[in-house]
């Protein structure tokens, strides 16, 4: 059995995560409900559980804010229950931890409560949330760190900034890191795609994105980018003049 | 000098022979010895017939009379003509049967009869006449008839003459033996020949002055030389036919003897009337110069055309003496008219050659005319020399002649001053050719210099007209982004809302509480199809904002559990369907409020006022209450670091700032802190001032 809290500004919103927890997740066993901040860290301090369904916004402060006041209680894997993740998109998703999104499907939330239930059965880390919470201190930047699931119990923490390369290989992903290595993430090419178009980052043909600021020199009007660590990337035609214009814009 | 000198001795002749002898009705002569030329007055009878009906028959029966008054030496005016028969017994007491000539002068139509004495027949023995004759110079020895008399016997010969003109040759019989009459003969024949010679000469230079006239015309196709040639021409011609009449001449009309009568009194006024004022017209340009004298001479003129149709006519019907009459009218007429003209012609411009050539030519002529004139009167008496102004004399030839040298030398001068003209125009025109060049090319290089001066305008204008567009489409871009942005906001309904909303569904669809699940759903529906319809418009009315804040108050307080309640207030005297107020204004305030109108831990439920004033007539107040932590407190208690500001306040601020911007609005925002006035209140008052347009 596993113990969880839910808190959750809105009663029929903790109502409907219990009642499906007990319906699809009969694993779960809701220990205690809290309606804001404060009263989640005083619940989650009393009833010390594995697992905390967290809204990232409540009257007075963010789901954040109860991970921050809870750091000194035993470690819990938390899954952030929201109606709208785009504000803290990157900070959550870097850290890969679970989140649903409201209205609940069944689905969804039968794989984040499965994934979790593995991690706490095979006892692993919990340094995903010490990720979550120093990119949720430090903001949007290049210097966050990532966690990268190699395997479905293993994860690797990777600086953002020492990313060359992303290349698709087949329904994962190779990260080609400055140092040369290499890491295959179990993530596909294109969740990584879409969670970097907004950063700099530049999908140079329709397997390889490179990172702007690892790109030496764009030789030949575009059609090769030539990078810091010495590897040369061919371009997509159609993507050259593109490439130059933000590589340019970048620098 | 001759013809007077004969004139002269003929006339004593016939005073001799009128006062010696007396009148007899038979001549008894010898033949052979006839001491001089016989005058034959004393002897020959004469009938003269007026009707011109009486046959040769006739007149052999009548009876005849001596009439001194039928014979003169020289020409004589005859009014209506002359047909008279001459009757002349003669008798020779000769021994020898020779010839007598007699001559009794050139007239029109001669016939020439012998009586038969037995049976009184008249006999023709000879017929000729000027209207007559053939051609060549042997037509001339016809008017000697023969009288030719046995020794001892009596003969009667009639002579029948009949003068239809005007003007009749001396009617003079006399009888001559051959040497006599060849001695007469050679007497005319001298006399005739200086004045034909005269005529000759004069001919020849009207014919040079024609010719030069022609020539002229030619080469400057000018009228007056037009005019001088007819005249010319005319003269040409009236003297040549005055030549017809000439005795011993060689005829060139003689096959239109009617010609010189036609060309007689006609000629006169066609060339010293017609073409002279014609002429005097156009080579005094009488038209700029004094155009009352062109009138006056051109209305002559016509008067004078007239005048010669009419005398055709008359020449036509035989009646010779009428147009004489018109013309000696004409002429004493005209007299004192002309002299008066050359004066008036002489005060306006007598400096000017032409009219100098004019005038001098003129008054040759005139006075050589009017001398004659005078001439004539001393011999032939007024009347007479009347009829006989037109008779050419020598005087009138001179006259004529220096007029034509007059006229030529004015045409030469005119001729000359036409070419200085014509050269001075070239010389003028090249000049303004020249000029015209000149300005030509300065108009050209001004147009240039302007057309540049444009272009560069032009371009300029371009260019900043360019610049407006730019700046133009920039504003345009500027305020489409602005409406796109207020779009976007005004479709940014919180999403946490939405997915709340869909949440809140769900559990009761969980629940089965279906009653409530589709309550909430068609609210939700509701306030989904209203935003999106908002978001479209600019402006919604007041009544359509206030049911949207109800329906979402409602679905906020379904979702908080009755742990707020709201009221809305709005003034009674707002019409709330007629005012109007910018889509999505309230709402993102109005969510705000229910957010932290639930957060007072003093007050369990949230209490929210909307309220909706009318402040003044063109402003309204919107006031959004709630019984909060108060907007302060809030912020205090934000732990969120500073990049995860909230933005949905944020955006309210940049929507009234958009929407001012938009449509000029002067929205004001307040956002009060309740416990800033008094510490025992709390919450948070948003004071929206919309004014009214």
């Amino acid at each position: 059995m596993i113990k969880a809290v839910i808190i959750d500004d809105e009663r029929n919103s903790r109502d409907i995560i219990s009642l499906m927890l007990e319906k699809y997740c009969p694993e779960v066993q809701v220990a205690a409900t809290a309606s804001d901040c404060a009263d989640g860290i005083a619940t989650i301090q009393q009833h010390q559980p594995q697992l905390v369904f967290l809204d990232l916004e409540m009257p007075d402060g963010t789901g954040f804010d109860v991970l921050l006041g809870t750091q000194d209680a035993p470690p819990f894997e938390a899954v952030f229950v929201t109606a709208f993740e785009k504000k803290f998109l990157h900070t959550i998703r870097f850290s890969e931890v679970e989140i649903i999104l409201k209205p609940i499907d069944r689905e969804s939330l039968m794989n984040a409560v499965g994934k979790i239930a593995d991690r706490i059965h095979a006892n692993a880390s919990t340094s995903r949330y010490k990720v979550l919470l120093e990119n949720f201190n430090n903001g949007r930047n290049i210097n966050m760190d990532m966690v990268i699931p190699v395997t479905q119990h293993e994860d690797m923490i990777i600086g953002l900034n020492k990313i060359t390369y992303l290349e698709a290989s087949a329904e994962k992903t190779t990260i080609h890191l400055s140092d040369q290595q290499q890491i295959q993430a179990d993530r596909s090419f294109r969740y990584y795609t879409d969670l970097f178009s907004t950063l700099r980052f530049y999908q140079i043909n329709n397997h390889q994105m490179v990172q702007l600021s690892q790109i030496n020199n764009i030789e030949g009007d575009g059609s090769r980018a030539l990078l810091k660590n010495g590897v040369k990337l061919e371009v997509a035609d159609r993507r050259r003049k593109d490439l130059v214009s933000h590589w340019k814009q970048y620098r | 000098m001759i013809r007077i000198f004969l004139l002269f001795l003929l006339f004593c002749c016939s005073i001799v022979t009128r006062a010696g002898i007396p009148a007899l009705d038979t001549l008894v002569a010898d033949f052979d010895h006839l001491p001089a030329a016989v005058d034959l007055r004393p002897y020959l009878l004469s009938l003269v017939d007026k009707g011109g009906s009486l046959t040769p028959q006739q007149i052999s029966s009548a009876s005849f009379n001596h009439n001194y008054h039928l014979f003169h030496v020289e020409k004589k005016h005859i009014g209506k003509g002359n047909n008279c028969w001459l009757k002349l017994h003669v008798r020779n007491t000769g021994s020898q049967d020779s010839t007598l000539t007699l001559f009794a002068g050139w007239h029109d139509d001669m016939s020439w009869y012998i009586q038969d004495s037995a049976d009184r027949k008249m006999h023709l023995l000879m017929h000729t006449g000027l209207m007559r004759d053939r051609a060549g110079v042997q037509r001339w020895e016809h008017y000697g008839f023969n009288v030719t008399v046995p020794p001892g016997s009596t003969h009667t010969y009639f002579l029948h003459i009949n003068n239809k003109y005007y003007n009749e040759n001396g009617l003079m019989p006399a009888l001559f033996n051959d040497l006599q009459y060849g001695q007469f003969r050679n007497g005319q024949f001298e006399y005739y020949r200086k004045e034909t010679i005269l005529i000759h000469v004069l001919l020849g230079m009207l014919l040079v002055c024609l010719a030069i006239a022609v020539i002229n015309y030619i080469q400057l196709p000018d009228k007056s030389y037009m005019y001088f040639a007819a005249y010319m021409l005319g003269l040409i011609v009236f003297f040549t036919l005055r030549l017809e009449g000439q005795p011993y001449q060689l005829s060139v009309f003689y096959r239109w003897p009617m010609l010189k009568y036609y060309w007689d009194i006609p000629a006169l006024l066609f060339c010293f009337y017609l073409m002279y004022l014609a002429f005097g017209n156009t080579f005094l340009n009488l038209q700029e110069r004094y155009p009352f004298m062109e009138k006056l001479f051109t209305s002559v003129a016509a008067i004078i055309g007239g005048i010669i149709i009419i005398c055709f006519y008359c020449i036509a019907l035989e009646q010779y003496q009428v147009p004489v009459m018109i013309y000696s009218y004409v002429y004493i007429s005209t007299l004192l008219p002309f002299l008066i003209v050359f004066i008036a012609l002489a005060r306006r411009s007598r400096h000017h050659p032409l009219v100098r050539f004019f005038l001098f030519g003129s008054l040759c002529f005139y006075m050589a005319s009017f001398g004659s004139f005078l001439m004539l009167i001393r011999p032939l008496g007024l009347i007479n020399a009347l009829g006989e102004i037109s008779a050419p004399s020598l005087l009138i030839v001179a006259g004529v002649l220096l007029q034509s040298m007059f006229f030529l030398a004015g045409l030469s001068y005119r001729n000359k001053l036409v070419h200085h003209e014509r050269t001075r125009t070239q010389e003028l025109l090249i000049k303004q050719l020249n000029k015209n060049k000149e300005l030509q090319r300065k108009l050209n290089e001004q147009l240039e210099e302007l057309v540049k001066e444009q272009t560069t305008e032009i371009l300029r204008k371009k260019q900043e007209l360019e610049e407006q567009r730019k700046i133009h489409l920039e504003t345009e871009y500027d305020k489409k982004l602005t409406e796109i942005e207020l779009k976007a906001i005004r479709a940014q309904i919180n999403p946490h809302f939405i997915f709340n909303c869909l949440n809140s569904i769900q559990l009761f669809v969980m629940q089965r509480d279906f009653e409530y699940a589709q309550k909430y759903l068609s609210d939700f529906s509701y306030l989904i199809r209203k935003t999106l319809d908002f978001s479209r418009r600019n402006f919604i009315s007041l009544s359509d904002e206030i049911a949207y804040l109800n329906t979402y108050l409602g679905l906020e307080k379904m979702r908080f559990e009755h742990k707020m309640e709201y009221e809305i207030y709005v003034d009674p005297a707002i019409a709330t369907s007629e005012l109007e107020v910018p889509a999505m204004l309230l709402q993102p305030y109005v969510e705000n409020a229910v957010k932290y109108g639930m957060t007072n831990t003093s007050y369990p439920i949230g209490q929210l006022l909307i309220q909706f004033n009318q402040i003044a007539p063109d402003m309204l107040e919107c006031l959004i209450e709630d019984n909060g932590i108060g907007i302060i407190r809030s912020k205090t208690l934000r732990t969120l670091p500073k990049h995860h500001q909230s933005s949905g306040m944020e955006i309210s601020f940049n929507r009234a700032e958009l929407l001012n911007k938009m449509y000029n609005t002067g929205i004001h925002i307040d956002i009060i802190d309740k416990s800033e006035n008094n510490n025992t209140e709390s919450g948070t008052i948003v004071r929206i001032l919309i004014p009214q347009l």
